[in-house]
C-alpha cells in the first residue's frame, strides 16, 4: 500500500513536469493573444522557426525592455528599438546631425520654422506617413503624444520636454504649431522622441482614464517605422517582422531578434559562438576576445563620460571648499594609465563635461597632468600636512579623509581600488562605498548621494547629448527638506547658475556656443568636475553584418540599409 | 541546510558505560575525545580546518595586507606564475595575498554569525520550551514565519535593506568595511530558526525531569533554572548546530556576495572574489577556482568536524 | 484529520499576515524606486515629485501597506498634485486578489509578470525533486547495504563534498567541464544560456537539452544531503528486531529491503522532501542566474534591485503560500503513511 502511494507520488510529480513542460510552451500563446485582439496578428507561432528564406539578424541585449512605450520605458535598451518599429519626428545620423524624418525640413529661423522671439516651432509633415495599419500618421497624432505626456492621469516616466510646451495647434493635418513658455534651446535633442498613434490610444485612454495598462505598451502592434513588433517573451527574447505597410524605403533584413542574457559573460559567449550578429555595452576587457573571434567593434560617442561629481557644501568634507585640494584630486590619479590598463587603451580621459560635442567644447579643455609633486606641493601650500603622521594628512586637528562612493559595478570598484592606493601617496585618505545603483541614485532621504553623504561621487552621465544643455548645477536643483526631489546633490555657484540658466533659452548657436565656452572654462579652473574616461556606446558587430552604421543618439538609424551578407 | 537529529541526555551516556568495566568510568568529555578520535573523516576535518585558520591568519604575518591591495593594472589577469602562485586579477592584485585575507573576513563571519544565531536561538528556544503557552506560541509562530520564507530571499532582502547604512570599524589591526558587520548581522538574524526548535525541543522535554522539579522546590529562580540547570544539559546538539552553522554561515556569505548584495570590494571574501570572477569563466578560470576550492576545503572539513562531534556526543542517532 | 487540515490552514492565515508585514516594512526602507526612472542620468526633479505622487509613494508606511492589502477604489487620492485629492483609486487589495501592476514594466498585472515566469521555475524544481529523491533512494540503499565497504566509503566521501559546495561553484565547474571544456575537446557539449536555441526555437527536446546543466546543479547539494540522510535512517531500521525477524523467517534479500526497511524508512524521508522546498527555490535563485534561465528567481534579483515592490511582494507571498501548503500536505502524508501519528 505504502509502494503504491510512493508510485502515485512519483507519476504526480511527473505528470506535473509533463503539465510544466505543457505550460512552458504554451506561454508564447498566451503572450500572442492580446496581439490577436488588436490588430491582424502574424500567424507564425513561437515553436516554428523562421522560414529558410528569410534573413534574421540576433541581437543580444543584456538587459530586458522594462516597457516598449515611449510614456512608459526607462530604459536605453528600450529606447533604441524605436527606430525599429516606431517613428520620430527626425534622426541622427553617425556624426549625430539630425535630419528629417517625419518632417520635410527642420525647422529653423530661416525658413521660418522658429518664431523670432524663439517661442514658436512650426514643423511640416511629410503627408505620405502611414502606420502599419494604414492609417495615416498626421499632426493629430502628435498633439495627442503631448497630451499623453503631459497628462496627471499617466504615470509617465519622464513628461520632459513636453512639460515645457504651453499648447500646440495644429491648423491643418500636415502643420503643427508649437507653443513654449519660454524660448526652448534643447528642442532639437528632446522633443519628439516616438509618436503615439491617437487613432488606437485616444479609445484606451477614454475608456479607462489613463493609458498606464494599455496592451499596446507591452506589445506595440501598430507602429510606423520599417519593422512591426511581432512577440515578446518575458526573460527570453523579442521580435520585430517587417512592416508591410512601411510607407519609406523598405528594409533588406526580413526579422530582427533580440534575445535577453543576464550579464556581459554570456553576451559575449553568444558572440564568440557565432550565435548572435550584434552585442551592445560590450566591456573593455571582452574586446580582444571578440575581435579575435572576427567580430567588429565600433565605438560611437554618445555624450557619455565617466567622471567624479564633487559636493562642495556645508555636508561635505571642508577640504572640498579648497580649489587646491580638488586640483590634487585631479593630478594624483594616473588616470592616463587607467585608460590604458583597464580600458585597454580604448578610450582617452575626458577633459570637460561637453568633450563628446567639440562645437561646444572650443577650444578643447586641456586635463590636469598626473603630477603627483605638484598635488603634494598644492596640499602643503593650502594648509594640509601630516602633523601627526598617520599617513594622511590633516588641518585644524580634521584629517584630510574623503568619502568616495559608486555603483556596485566592476569597472568602478577596480577604479576605487586604484584611486585609493593612489590618493594615499599624496596623504589624502579615502573611505570606498559601494550602493546598488537604486539606492545610490535614490533622491533626498534615501540616497547617499543626494544626502551628502559622499564627497566624491562617481557614474556616468552626459548633458543633453547632442544637445550641451545641463541642468544639474542649478541652484533651485538642490535637494533639501524643501526640495527632497531636487537634483542637485553639489553646490550652488550663483555665476554658474546665472550661465546655465541662460544658455537655455539661446536659440542661436553661436550665442549659446559662447556662454557653455564659459561654463566650460569655469569648470575646468574650478575642477568642478573630474573626467575619468569617456564612455561611448561600445558595439560588436558579426562579420554577417553589412552596411551598418551607428548614432549616438539614434543607434539604428539606417536599419534599413543593414544587410546580411551570408 | 542541514538536518541535524535530537539527541539523548548525555547522563544516559555515562550510565551506559558504568557497566562491568575493570578501569575507572571515563569522564563524559574523555569518552566523547575517545569517539571523536575514531572518527578518521572528522579527524581529517579538524586538521584542515586547523591548517585553514593557519593559512588565513597566519599568513598575513607572511604577505602584509598592503601587499594583497597593490594594485598594478599592468599586471592585471596572469596566469599562476612563480611570483603570483595563484595568479592575479583584473586590477593585478596577486590571487593568493587576497585569499588569504579573505579567509579571515570569510571565516570572522562565519565564527561572529554563529556566535549571533547561536545566542538568538538558545533565547528563543529555551523560552519557549520553557515557559510554553502562549509565549511558546507567539514565538513558534515568528519562527515559522521566518521559516517559510527561504533563507536566500530573507538574505537578499536583508543585505538591500541595510545596504551602505553602517560605517567602518577597526579590528585586530585591520578596517572592515561597515558590509562585514551587515553581513554577519543578517546571517545571523535568517539563522537562528533550527536551532530555536532544537533547543525548544530539548527543553520541553527536561523541564519535566527531576532534577528540575527538585531546583524548583528549593526555591531556585527560572532564569537559574534555565542557563545553570537545563542549558548545560542539551549541550549537545547545541554544539552541533553550532559547528554546522559556521559551515551554513560561510556558505551564506559566499552565495550573497556572489550575488553581489554582500561585502563590497576591494575587501576582499572569498565569496565575492567568485563574484567578479564569473566574467573570466573560461579566460581566467584561476580567478574563481581557488576561492571557490578554498570555500569547499573549509566547509567540507567543518562539515566532517561536526559529523564527528555528532556521533561523539550523540551515540544514539548512529549505530557504532 | 478534516478538522486538523482546517485548523493547519486557519493558523497558517495570520502567519501570512506577519510574513507579508516583514517583508513590507523591509521593502519600504530599501531605497528608492524611483532613482533609476532616469534612464541612464539623475531623475528630473519634477518628475520625480510626479512619480512619487502617482505611484502612491509619498504616503505614510502603513497607508501604503493599507492601500495594498485592500486597495484604494474606497480612497480618494491626489492625482494631478494641486493637493486636493479628488480622484479616486484603481487599486483593489490582495485581499480581494488585485496584486497590482509592476513598477518596473508599468502597467503589467504582477500576476502575469509571475505568471509568464513561474511554469519555468517550476519545470527546474520538479526535474529536480525527481532526480534527488530516485537518486537519492538508490544511492542511499546501496550505500546502507553494503556499508564501509570501498564503495560506501568513496560514496560518502563524494557526499560530503558534494554538500559542501556552494551550488555556484557547481554551477562554475558544470559550466567549465560541460560546455567550455567539452566544446575545446570536440564532443558535444552542452548549452549554458537559456532555455532554448533562437535559432531553432522552443521545442522540447531543446529545453530539456538546456535543463541538463541547471536541475544538475540544483540536485547535486540535496542528493548528496539526502542520500547520507537515507543511508542512516536504512541503516538505524536494518538494525531493528522485525527486520532480523524477517531475514530470519528467511524472507528474500530484496523483499526485506524493499518491503519492510524500505516502507518504514520512508518516513523521515517524506518529511524532509516535502520541506526541501524552500532550499530548491534558494537555488533555482542563483542556478537561474547563471544559467539565464528565465524563471522566476532571475524575476525576483531583477525586480529586487529596481525596487520593483508589487511583484517582489507579490513572489514572495506566493513562496510563503506554498511553502505552508507543503508543509500540510506533508503532514497529512505523514500521517497516513504512519497509523501511529494521529493529530485531534
Amino acid at each position: 500500500m505504502k509502494q503504491k502511494l510512493f508510485f502515485v507520488l512519483v507519476v504526480t510529480a511527473l505528470v506535473l513536469t509533463a503539465c510544466g513542460g505543457g505550460v512552458a510552451t504554451q506561454a508564447p500563446v498566451e503572450t500572442e493573444a492580446p496581439v490577436a485582439t488588436e490588430a491582424p496578428a502574424t500567424e507564425a507561432p513561437a515553436t516554428e522557426p523562421p522560414a529558410a528564406e528569410a534573413k534574421v539578424a540576433t541581437f543580444i541585449w543584456t538587459q530586458e525592455f522594462d516597457s516598449l512605450s515611449p510614456l512608459y520605458q526607462g530604459m536605453w535598451f528600450s529606447e533604441i528599438t524605436q527606430q525599429f518599429w516606431l517613428c520620430w519626428a527626425w534622426q541622427f545620423n553617425e556624426k549625430n546631425e539630425a535630419f528629417p524624418y517625419l518632417l520635410t525640413e527642420l525647422p529653423s529661423v530661416e525658413n521660418g520654422g522658429i518664431s523670432e522671439d524663439g517661442t514658436q516651432i512650426t514643423m511640416h509633415l511629410r503627408d505620405d506617413i502611414k502606420w502599419s495599419d494604414n492609417e495615416p500618421l498626421t499632426s493629430e497624432d502628435f498633439k495627442f503624444t503631448w497630451e499623453m505626456f503631459t497628462d496627471t492621469k499617466n504615470t509617465v516616466s519622464s513628461a520632459y520636454p513636453y512639460d515645457n510646451i504651453t499648447s500646440i495647434d495644429t491648423p491643418d493635418e500636415q502643420t503643427v504649431v508649437i507653443n513654449f513658455e519660454a524660448p526652448f534651446s534643447p528642442w532639437l535633442a528632446n522633443l519628439w522622441q516616438g509618436i503615439l498613434p491617437s487613432h488606437i490610444l485616444r479609445p484606451v485612454y477614454d475608456a479607462e482614464g489613463t493609458l498606464d495598462n494599455a496592451e499596446w505598451n507591452l506589445a506595440p502592434t501598430v507602429g510606423c517605422g520599417p519593422y512591426v513588433f511581432d512577440e515578446w517573451e518575458s526573460g527570453s527574447f523579442a521580435r520585430f517582422t517587417t512592416n508591410p505597410n512601411y510607407w519609406g524605403e523598405p528594409p533588406k533584413i526580413d526579422e530582427i531578434f533580440v534575445r535577453f542574457v543576464p550579464d556581459d559573460a554570456s553576451q559575449t559567449a553568444a558572440l564568440v559562438a557565432g550565435d548572435a550578429d550584434l552585442g551592445a555595452f560590450i566591456p573593455y576587457s571582452d574586446i580582444p576576445q571578440l575581435k579575435e573571434a572576427g567580430m567588429t567593434l565600433t565605438t560611437e560617442p554618445s555624450g557619455f563620460n565617466e567622471g567624479w561629481f564633487f559636493r562642495i557644501d556645508d555636508k561635505s568634507h571642508p577640504a572640498m571648499h579648497d580649489l587646491n585640494v580638488r586640483k590634487a584630486l585631479a593630478m594624483a590619479i594616473d588616470r592616463e594609465a587607467v585608460n590604458r590598463d583597464l580600458l585597454l587603451g580604448l578610450t582617452k580621459v575626458p577633459a570637460s563635461y561637453w568633450d563628446s560635442l567639440p562645437f561646444y567644447n572650443d577650444p578643447p579643455s586641456e586635463n590636469y597632468p598626473y603630477d603627483p609633486e605638484a598635488a603634494n606641493a598644492l596640499l602643503d601650500e593650502a594648509g594640509w600636512v601630516d602633523s601627526n603622521s598617520d599617513g594622511t594628512r590633516d588641518k585644524d586637528g580634521v584629517e584630510l579623509v574623503l568619502r568616495y562612493g559608486t555603483t556596485t559595478r566592476e569597472i568602478r570598484q577596480d577604479l576605487q581600488a586604484v584611486a585609493q592606493q593612489q590618493l594615499a601617496e599624496v596623504g589624502i585618505g579615502v573611505e570606498i562605498s559601494n550602493y546598488d545603483a537604486d539606492l545610490f541614485f535614490a533622491g533626498y532621504g534615501e540616497g547617499p548621494a543626494a544626502n551628502g553623504e559622499l564627497d566624491i561621487m562617481e557614474w556616468s552621465d552626459a548633458p543633453g547629448f547632442p544637445d550641451p544643455d545641463v541642468y544639474y548645477w542649478l541652484c533651485s536643483e538642490i535637494a533639501t527638506d524643501e526640495n527632497p526631489a531636487g537634483s542637485n546633490w553639489f553646490f550652488c555657484d550663483e555665476e554658474l547658475d546665472a550661465l546655465i540658466q541662460q544658455q537655455s533659452t539661446q536659440m542661436d548657436a553661436n550665442a549659446r556656443q559662447e556662454t557653455i565656452s564659459q561654463i566650460n572654462q569655469m569648470f575646468h579652473d574650478n575642477v568642478y568636475w573630474v573626467g575619468m574616461w569617456q564612455d561611448p556606446d561600445v558595439w560588436a558587430v558579426g562579420p554577417r553584418l553589412t552596411g551598418v552604421k551607428f548614432s549616438g543618439v539614434t543607434p539604428f538609424f539606417n536599419i534599413t540599409e543593414w544587410d546580411i551578407a551570408e | 541546510m542541514n538536518m541535524i537529529m535530537e539527541s539523548t541526555s548525555p547522563n544516559q551516556l555515562v550510565a551506559l558505560n558504568m557497566e562491568g568495566l575493570d578501569t575507572p568510568p571515563l569522564t563524559l568529555s574523555q569518552l566523547a575525545w575517545r569517539r571523536f578520535r575514531r572518527h578518521r573523516m572528522a579527524m581529517f576535518g579538524a586538521i584542515v580546518l586547523a591548517l585553514l585558520f593557519l593559512y588565513s591568519f597566519g599568513g598575513s604575518l607572511v604577505l602584509s595586507e598592503s601587499y594583497a591591495n597593490h594594485t598594478d593594472t599592468s599586471l592585471r589577469i596572469m596566469s599562476p606564475s612563480a611570483e603570483h602562485l595563484f595568479g592575479t586579477d583584473s586590477v593585478g592584485r596577486d590571487i593568493l595575498a587576497r585569499t588569504i585575507y579573505g579567509g579571515q573576513i570569510s571565516l570572522l563571519i562565519g565564527l561572529t554569525a554563529v556566535v549571533i544565531e547561536t545566542f538568538m536561538g538558545i533565547l528563543i528556544g529555551a523560552l519557549a520550551g520553557y515557559y510554553g503557552g502562549w509565549i511558546d506560541s507567539l514565538l513558534m509562530r515568528i519562527t515559522e514565519a521566518m521559516l517559510n520564507i527561504p533563507e536566500i530571499f530573507l538574505l537578499i532582502v536583508m543585505a538591500k535593506f541595510f545596504g551602505g547604512k553602517i560605517p567602518e570599524i577597526e579590528f585586530i589591526g585591520r578596517t572592515f568595511s561597515g558590509s562585514v558587520i551587515v553581513i554577519v548581522v543578517i546571517i545571523g538574524i535568517t539563522s537562528w530558526m533550527y536551532l530555536a526548535r532544537i533547543v525548544r525541543a530539548q527543553f520541553l522535554s527536561l523541564k519535566e525531569n527531576e532534577f528540575v522539579l527538585a531546583a524548583h522546590a528549593t526555591g531556585t529562580s527560572n532564569v537559574q533554572i534555565i542557563f545553570l540547570h537545563i542549558l548545560p544539559n542539551s549541550m549537545a546538539p547545541i554544539v552541533v548546530s553550532a559547528t554546522l552553522g559556521v559551515a551554513n554561515a560561510i556558505l551564506a556569505e559566499a552565495y550573497i556576495s556572489f550575488l553581489g548584495l554582500g561585502v563590497q570590494p576591494p575587501t576582499a571574501t572569498w565569496g565575492n572574489m567568485l563574484d567578479g570572477a564569473t566574467n573570466y569563466l573560461e579566460s581566467a578560470p584561476w580567478l574563481w577556482f581557488f576561492p571557490g576550492l578554498l570555500i569547499l576545503l573549509t566547509v567540507l572539513s567543518i562539515n566532517f568536524l561536526g559529523d564527528g562531534l555528532r556521533d561523539a556526543l550523540d551515540p544514539r542517532s548512529r549505530a557504532i | 484529520m478534516i478538522r486538523y487540515i482546517v485548523n493547519r490552514i486557519l493558523q497558517g492565515i495570520p502567519l501570512l499576515f506577519i510574513i507579508s508585514i516583514i517583508l513590507f516594512v523591509l521593502m519600504m526602507n530599501m531605497g528608492d524606486p524611483i532613482a533609476t526612472m532616469g534612464g541612464r542620468s539623475i531623475t528630473r526633479s519634477s518628475d520625480r515629485v510626479r512619480l512619487t505622487r502617482q505611484l502612491g509613494l509619498d504616503q505614510p508606511v502603513y497607508v501604503q501597506y493599507l492601500y495594498w492589502l485592500i486597495g484604494n477604489d474606497w480612497a480618494k487620492i491626489d492625482l494631478d498634485g494641486d493637493g486636493i485629492e479628488e480622484s479616486n483609486g484603481t487599486r483593489r487589495g490582495i485581499l480581494r486578489g488585485d496584486f497590482g501592476t509592476s513598477l518596473v514594466n508599468r502597467g503589467k498585472p504582477v500576476t502575469k509578470v509571475i505568471g509568464e515566469r513561474l511554469p519555468n521555475t517550476l519545470l527546474l524544481m520538479v526535474a529536480s525533486e525527481i532526480i534527488i529523491i530516485l537518486g537519492s533512494l538508490l544511492v542511499g540503499i546501496y550505500s546502507a547495504l553494503r556499508q564501509y565497504s570501498i564503495l560506501d566509503h568513496t560514496i560518502t566521501a563524494l557526499s560530503f563534498i558534494g554538500y559542501s559546495m556552494p551550488i555556484f561553484f557547481i554551477a562554475l565547474l558544470s559550466m567549465y567541464l560541460f560546455a567550455i571544456l567539452f566544446k575545446r575537446w570536440g564532443l558535444p557539449y552542452l548549452p549554458t544560456v537559456g532555455m532554448f536555441d533562437p535559432q531553432v526555437g522552443k521545442t522540447t527536446a531543446q529545453v530539456l537539452w538546456h535543463m541538463v546543466l541547471p536541475v544538475f546543479s540544483i540536485s547535486i547539494i540535496s542528493f548528496a544531503a539526502y542520500s547520507r540522510y537515507i543511508r542512516s535512517t536504512m541503516l538505524e531500521v536494518m538494525s531493528q528486531d522485525y527486520i532480523r525477524t524477517a531475514k530470519s523467517k528467511g524472507l528474500p534479500r530484496r523483499e526485506v529491503v524493499y518491503v519492510h526497511a524500505l516502507k518504514n524508512a520512508s518516513l523521515p524521508i517524506v518529511t524532509v522532501v516535502g520541506l526541501d522546498l524552500p532550499l530548491l527555490l534558494g537555488g533555482a535563485v542563483v542556478t537561474e542566474r547563471i544559467f539565464a534561465w528565465p524563471g522566476m528567481g532571475r524575476l525576483f534579483l531583477d525586480h529586487v534591485s529596481r525596487l520593483d515592490m508589487p511583484v517582489v511582494m507579490g513572489i514572495l507571498l506566493l513562496i510563503a503560500v506554498a511553502v505552508i501548503f507543503f508543509q500540510i500536505v506533508t503532514d497529512i502524508v505523514y500521517a497516513w503513511l504512519d497509523p501511529r501519528i494521529r493529530y485531534d
